[in-house]
């Protein structure tokens, strides 16, 4: 059940984000009450609508998980009122009929309505449909606080996935992948998450069509997860193998992207690739403080992928204030695949079995049975020269000096040790003076300078510059040019006998 | 379901069941009866039909797997194991639990296992719908469970002690060319291994009971037999001196001089 939990959280630091942001932009502290805040947003979507700038509307559902608690039904149909003050607009019947009957209205409520009449009346144009949505949106992720809604929630979900769909608005694409992401917890909730799977498969192939990377990159995601989900991991890669993740995809978006990838992989045994992916996941996810569910999840698929590579996870991180009291499950498997030990290695499995299955890594640490037995072998052969057969038997507990030889001969075929077994006298004599300096170090430091190189030039990509900022600067150039232009006019005037085109025109031609 | 359906599927339980099982009449019949499933849409069943036509439909995929391995035919029973997943899958919450569900699956998981499909095997492994310690107490998956960790672990007598442990008779018919699987493993083992080998020790080591079996062996692997002194001796690669990657060094410190031009 590993990626349920990661949800929440994973929700959780694109709000924080923005609230960091908020803060960054010195906006009071206490934040502006939810209706205020709606208000604020509606009209940050109207301005991305406008003057088609995207980024706007992404500003506005980057709040969205931290007011999305904040709200109640009375809040949104008073914010509906306020965008929708006549009763003539379908689209306000059709909001209102979601919305269960007002409570007795309180004259407080009045107040409010009243003032929003007399502002309402200023907009005369009918909003546009991106706010309907952006207050459905609203709406389901309330409906998601309570059980008894969760049926309501799935209705009202679907009517507004099939809105959108109709609609067909690119401005809308970043909320419409938002609805999706709410369906699919609307499903989750009901517990129906396998229905939702056509639904999803339908609206992908539409989505690519349509070049609508938002939401292409939303439903790949959440394809994965309703796989993974039910454990369909050959689904899944073929869903993996034929579609293209869109490159411009959040960070948010890549992060659980790169996260199904990795489980994917490192169940199909192929755990280099997992492991590539996994560390992307770390690096695409938020700090660990914002999005602790999701950090969690990914350090500990990624160090039984480290296990399960041979290497050992660094000490360091395991004691990461997040990590470490939910890693120490692993942090004992890692001592015991470190020791060599399989009778340690059983133990500490038997013991935290529950804790494992609960992650669904269970089946992954299974393997590592094969690689507590090479570090054994390993070990023994860094520490004898020569050693008795019944001596390694009776070290790593196996079961008979039969199975040994058959286990150090593999070893040796697998190149995990450099060795030769004595079959006659019954033990193995190990041949040391590797060379340490072959072509495979050159092979490491290429691809750690490659990850370098291509760390450097993600971030150079990933840079943003103002829009028109280069405006400024021209005509604070233009004004210059303009203040030498008059000096040598002046000077001119003024019957200054010299350099026709003097030292304005120099000036000039600097800039 | 039409009758004539009806009558050929008890015709086919009946073939089935006698001892020994009639393999040619039950090829037949089964050919029949998939000819009659699609007829009636039931071999890729789509929306929600009968469950108990589909609980028959199941049944008789079921049969039609056991066959596939009875007849040593290993495509055919890939074929019926295929139509068999979406039984398995999407009709799982409306069927009753089919007792031949397990065995047909583990008999999968071997079929994948002798392939020297790991990766496939895992992946079939992790999307069993059990919970993950119910794996080592059903007879039926923790069979080929069990050979795959020892096979992975180098454990090659514990295989082979094994193949007379079979949950059932059609899991035998894998094990036999398992055992050749894991000869040949073992061979290549003692290749990197072993630099001489008594002749009689490398008989044990790799389950042959008569010498000329063995020779037979070592023949197609190319060993030298020393019959006088009664060894095997296997030729070693000597570590030749490896070349200096040129070509490949000369590419990276270019990319590198490129890469380090655009930051500069």
């Amino acid at each position: 059940m590993s990626d349920v939990p990661m949800n929440p959280p994973a929700d959780k630091k694109t709000d924080e984000k923005s609230s960091t942001e908020e803060t960054k932009k010195a906006t009071p502290k206490p934040p502006p009450p939810p209706a205020v805040e709606i208000k604020a947003n509606i009209g940050l979507i109207e301005r991305a609508v406008n003057d088609i700038e995207p980024r706007f509307t992404h500003r506005v559902l980057r709040s969205l998980t931290a007011l999305r608690k904040r709200i109640n039904y009375d809040v949104l149909r008073e914010a509906v009122e306020q965008k929708w003050p006549g009763n003539s607009s379908q689209v306000k019947a059709g909001l209102l009929a979601w919305l269960p009957p007002a409570s007795s209205p309180s004259g407080g409520d009045m107040d409010v309505d009243k003032s929003a009449d007399a502002k309402g009346s200023d907009s005369k144009a009918e909003p546009v449909p991106e706010a309907e949505i952006y207050f459905r949106l609203l709406l389901i992720h309330h409906m998601h606080t309570s059980p008894d809604t969760y049926r309501k929630s799935i209705e009202l979900a679907n009517d507004t996935v099939e809105k959108i769909q109709v609609l067909n608005r690119r401005s809308m694409d970043p909320i419409a992948a938002k609805v999706w992401f709410a369906l699919e917890r609307s499903y989750e909730l009901g517990g129906e998450l396998a229905d939702a799977r056509p639904l999803f498969l339908a609206a992908q192939r539409t989505a690519a069509l349509r070049n609508d990377d938002d939401t292409l990159a939303s439903l790949i995601n959440r394809l994965l997860r309703n796989y993974l989900h039910y454990s369909l991991f050959d689904l899944a890669d073929k869903l993996v193998s034929k579609t293209t993740f869109p490159a411009s995809a959040s960070n948010a978006q890549l992060a659980r992207y790169h996260y199904s990838l990795g489980r994917i992989k490192a169940v199909q045994l192929n755990y280099t690739a997992a492991h590539t992916h996994l560390q992307q996941a770390i690096r695409r996810a938020p700090a660990a403080k914002v999005a602790p569910g999701f950090y969690q999840a990914v350090h500990k698929l990624s160090v039984v992928v480290e296990l399960l590579m041979g290497d050992i996870p660094e000490r360091s991180t395991f004691r990461h204030p997040v990590l470490e009291r939910p890693l120490e499950a692993y942090f004992d498997i890692v001592k015991a695949v470190r020791s060599g030990s399989l009778e340690d290695f059983q133990n500490t499995l038997a013991r935290h079995a529950e804790t494992l299955k609960a992650d669904k890594t269970y089946t992954l640490i299974l393997r590592l049975r094969q690689n507590v037995i090479k570090t054994g072998i390993r070990r023994l052969s860094l520490s004898y020269a020569r050693i008795a057969l019944r001596d390694i038997c009776m070290k790593l507990h196996l079961d008979s000096e039969e199975d040994a030889e058959y286990i150090v001969g593999k070893a040796i075929r697998d190149g995990v040790i450099d060795a030769t077994i004595v079959h006659e006298q019954g033990w193995m004599v190990c041949n040391h003076q590797r060379d340490a300096y072959g072509p495979e170090v050159a092979d490491v430091f290429g691809k750690r300078i490659g990850y370098c190189l291509e760390l450097h030039n993600q971030s150079v990509k990933a840079m943003r510059y103002p829009l028109n900022a280069h405006r400024k600067e021209l005509t604070a150039a233009e004004n210059a040019r303009e203040r030498e232009r008059e000096l040598a006019r002046d000077i001119q005037e003024g019957d200054f006998d010299g350099d026709e085109d003097g030292p304005g025109g120099h000036i000039g031609d600097a800039f | 379901m039409a009758s004539q359906l009806a009558t050929l599927y008890k015709e086919l339980q009946r073939a089935f069941d006698s001892k020994p099982s009639d393999l040619k009449k039950c090829g037949t019949l089964l050919s029949q009866l998939k000819i009659g499933l699609i007829e009636a849409g039931l071999l890729l069943p789509q929306g929600d039909p009968n469950p108990q036509d589909l609980a028959v439909a199941r049944d008789i995929l079921e049969i039609g797997a056991f066959w596939s391995i009875r007849a040593k035919d290993v495509p055919s029973f890939d074929r019926y194991f295929s139509q068999l997943w979406t039984f398995y899958t999407d009709y799982r919450s409306v069927l009753p639990p089919s007792k031949r569900e397990f065995p047909v699956r583990g008999l999968n998981l071997i079929r994948l296992l002798t392939q020297n499909r790991i990766a496939d095997f895992h992946t079939t492994l992790e999307s069993l719908p059990l919970p993950s310690d119910e794996i080592n107490s059903n007879p039926y998956i923790r069979h080929p469970v069990n050979l795959e960790r020892w096979l992975m672990e180098g454990s090659y007598s514990k295989v082979w002690n094994a193949r007379e442990e079979a949950p059932t008779e059609e899991y035998k018919y894998f094990i036999d060319s398992l055992m050749g699987t894991i000869r040949n493993e073992i061979a290549r083992c003692e290749e990197a291994a072993y630099e001489t080998l008594p002749l009689k020790d490398a008989a044990t080591l790799l389950f042959f009971t008569s010498q000329s079996e063995l020779l037979r062996f070592a023949e197609q692997r190319g060993w030298e037999i020393n019959l006088t002194a009664g060894t095997i001796s296997f030729a070693r690669k000597t570590n030749e001196q490896e070349a200096i990657p040129k070509d490949k060094l000369i590419v990276a410190n270019l990319l590198y001089a490129r890469e380090l031009e655009q930051i500069v």
